[in-house]
């Protein structure tokens, strides 16, 4: 009976395969738009200009004179990348260093103590996170110019923590709320007082996010573009995203080797400890709206 | 009082890096304010504004912030909703795609559009080389992308949905996996078609992620003048403009800091517009 119900139609896994057929392709047409400029910065960065100039060359792949670390000892030895490498790391770190210790106490009192207009400042707080940078850099320049660091890359560490503390404040709200009241009450009837229970209960409950925002607030640094590039103009203060794309091309002349190999050094490590932490950077933004 | 004080750094923060600068930006907006002079200028009403209007590379700015919102935020739409719709199915190999997906979102912005600047080369561009590869241009044929004003517009909306789409999809998912599995069941069981579990089921259940994260995603395309600056600065001859770029380019280039003040200023009203219509669109889907 089963042998003749299924004469005549199509074997009933063709479904399941058709479903597969649909999802893999589109998948992969996704990737592949997404992933062709990422792939064209590899290509590129090892490419000897010899091949990459030469319009009868193959461009997908390597050609004749195969791979070069031509372009990348360029960038290392006769550009600043160290240095703005160094300047990255150390800007973020403040950045980081900041958020930490503006977040945490601030979400903490959001999520927990109940006080007269807690909420309406949650909310006041997110929102500052979406005034655009647009909108605030040039009067930034004056306000980092009668701070004296203009040009400096302390006006960066001040000017950065804009963005990340509302965010990380209301990711670290978050956080608080998902700790169970009983865990801070038990330990308070156990003789510790609210003040003794946050470092001995609290905070290492929340390490995961505060690794969260700390991780956070590292790569929304490093995305950004437009307070680098107006507040910072010697070179032995630039971050790496100023540094790769005003110092790498010389009048009209743009180095496209090295280009892209300070691209893909700098972007992929980025690329991969956010991807790491997307998912609680979309609840950070979803926030509220999911219950 | 623990509340207040652990609160107070972070208000503290906020109102002397983000409020001051916020009423500084209005008071230069409406001032002779510029790089060289120490103070803040002299009031000058509105005449910043005037000017503003009088100016075509303002208004063709205008139109294009616009456009470009407009037009990548259909893309975005339609690329993000078909992506969610993948990714949530969990086949196996799923989070190596999402992470090449991702890899737009997560590569600084600065990093990738110089790489699309690159790929749109007049000479060695490998967007003309695939569609020559693929027959949709003549063997001799060369789109220059970046130096025709049409063509410079498309690279610059382009670049904006690919960096856009992959987290519209991921905020979607997101809001997905949040619908119970019974809801859709049973609104399958009901004789609801795919199309119409999204449009009546799916949307209005998770209208306020997609609230908020168009809201998020507008406020990115509406300020950014990364691509811009980037791949045309504005060119060829101010065509490729979008307010963000103009107010950096007067503001800072030209040091005329009150002017900029004032385009950039110009942004909020257009901002607010589009939160309101985002959220009138939702609300009527609600009912």
């Amino acid at each position: 009976m089963a042998v003749a119900s299924s004469v005549g139609r199509r074997p009933s896994y063709w479904p399941r395969v058709r479903k597969a057929l649909v999802v893999y392709g589109g998948l992969t047409f996704y990737a592949v738009i997404a992933g062709l400029p990422i792939y064209w910065m590899i290509i590129t960065t090892f490419k000897p200009d010899r091949d990459l100039y030469n319009l009868q060359n193959f461009p997908l792949w390597f050609n004749q004179n195969g791979v070069t670390m031509a372009h990348l000892e360029l960038l290392f030895n006769r550009t600043g990348f160290n240095t703005w490498l160094k300047n990255t790391v150390w800007v973020s770190l403040a950045v980081v260093a900041i958020t930490l210790l503006v977040s945490v106490p601030a979400g903490y009192a959001l999520a927990r103590l109940r006080f007269r207009g807690a909420e309406t400042l949650t909310i006041g707080i997110f929102m500052t996170y979406l005034v655009p940078t647009t909108l605030l850099f040039l009067p930034l320049v004056k306000v980092i110019s009668f701070l004296g660091v203009f040009d400096k890359l302390q006006s960066l560490i001040l000017a950065y923590p804009t963005f990340t503390i509302p965010f990380c404040t209301w990711l670290m709200a978050g956080f608080f709320r998902t700790i169970p009241h009983e865990i801070e009450e038990a330990a308070m009837v156990d003789g510790c007082s609210r003040i003794g229970a946050i470092p001995r209960v609290i905070l290492p409950l929340s390490l995961a996010g505060m690794l969260t925002v700390a991780i956070f607030a590292f790569t929304l640094s490093m995305q950004d573009f437009v307070y680098a590039l107006t507040f910072v103009s010697s070179s032995d203060q630039k971050v790496v995203n100023i540094g790769v794309v005003t110092e790498l091309i010389r009048g009209d002349v743009f180095f496209w080797g090295s280009l892209m190999a300070g691209a893909l050094i700098a972007g992929i490590p980025v690329a991969i400890l956010y991807s790491f932490f997307l998912d609680y950077f979309v609840r950070g933004v979803i926030g509220g709206a999911v219950k | 009082v623990l509340g207040p004080i652990m609160v107070a750094p972070a208000v503290l923060y906020i109102l002397l890096l983000v409020g001051y600068p916020f009423f500084l930006a209005i008071y230069l907006s409406v001032s002779s304010a510029d790089v060289s002079t120490s103070g803040l200028g002299r009031f000058v009403g509105v005449d910043n504004f005037l000017a503003l209007f009088e100016s075509s590379v303002f208004l063709t700015a205008l139109r294009n912030t616009l456009l470009f919102a407009a037009v990548s935020a259909v893309f975005k739409g339609f690329m993000g909703t078909t992506l969610a719709f993948l990714l949530a199915e969990r086949m196996p190999g799923t989070r190596l795609f999402r992470f090449v997906i991702l890899l737009p979102w997560t590569v600084p912005i600065a990093l990738s559009s110089i790489t699309w600047k690159w790929m749109f080369d007049t000479q060695y561009s490998i967007i003309n080389w695939l569609l020559k590869a693929v027959g949709v241009l003549e063997p001799f044929e060369v789109l220059n992308w970046l130096g025709d004003p049409t063509l410079a517009m498309i690279s610059i909306i382009a670049v904006n949905v690919w960096r856009g789409f992959p987290f519209g999809a991921v905020i979607l998912l997101a809001g997905l996996s949040s619908i119970p599995h019974e809801i859709l069941d049973a609104a399958k069981v009901d004789g609801a078609g795919p199309l119409t579990r999204f449009r009546k089921v799916i949307v209005p259940m998770i209208a306020p992620v997609l609230f908020v994260g168009s809201l998020y995603d507008l406020v990115f395309t509406l300020t950014d003048m990364t691509v811009v600056y980037l791949l045309t600065l504005g060119g060829p001859a101010n065509s490729t403009h979008v307010l963000s770029s103009y107010a950096f380019l007067v503001g800072v280039q030209s040091g005329a800091l009150g002017r900029g003040a004032a385009i950039a200023i110009l942004l909020f009203p257009i901002l607010l517009v589009v939160v309101f219509f985002v959220l009138r669109g939702l609300r009527r889907r609600e009912m």
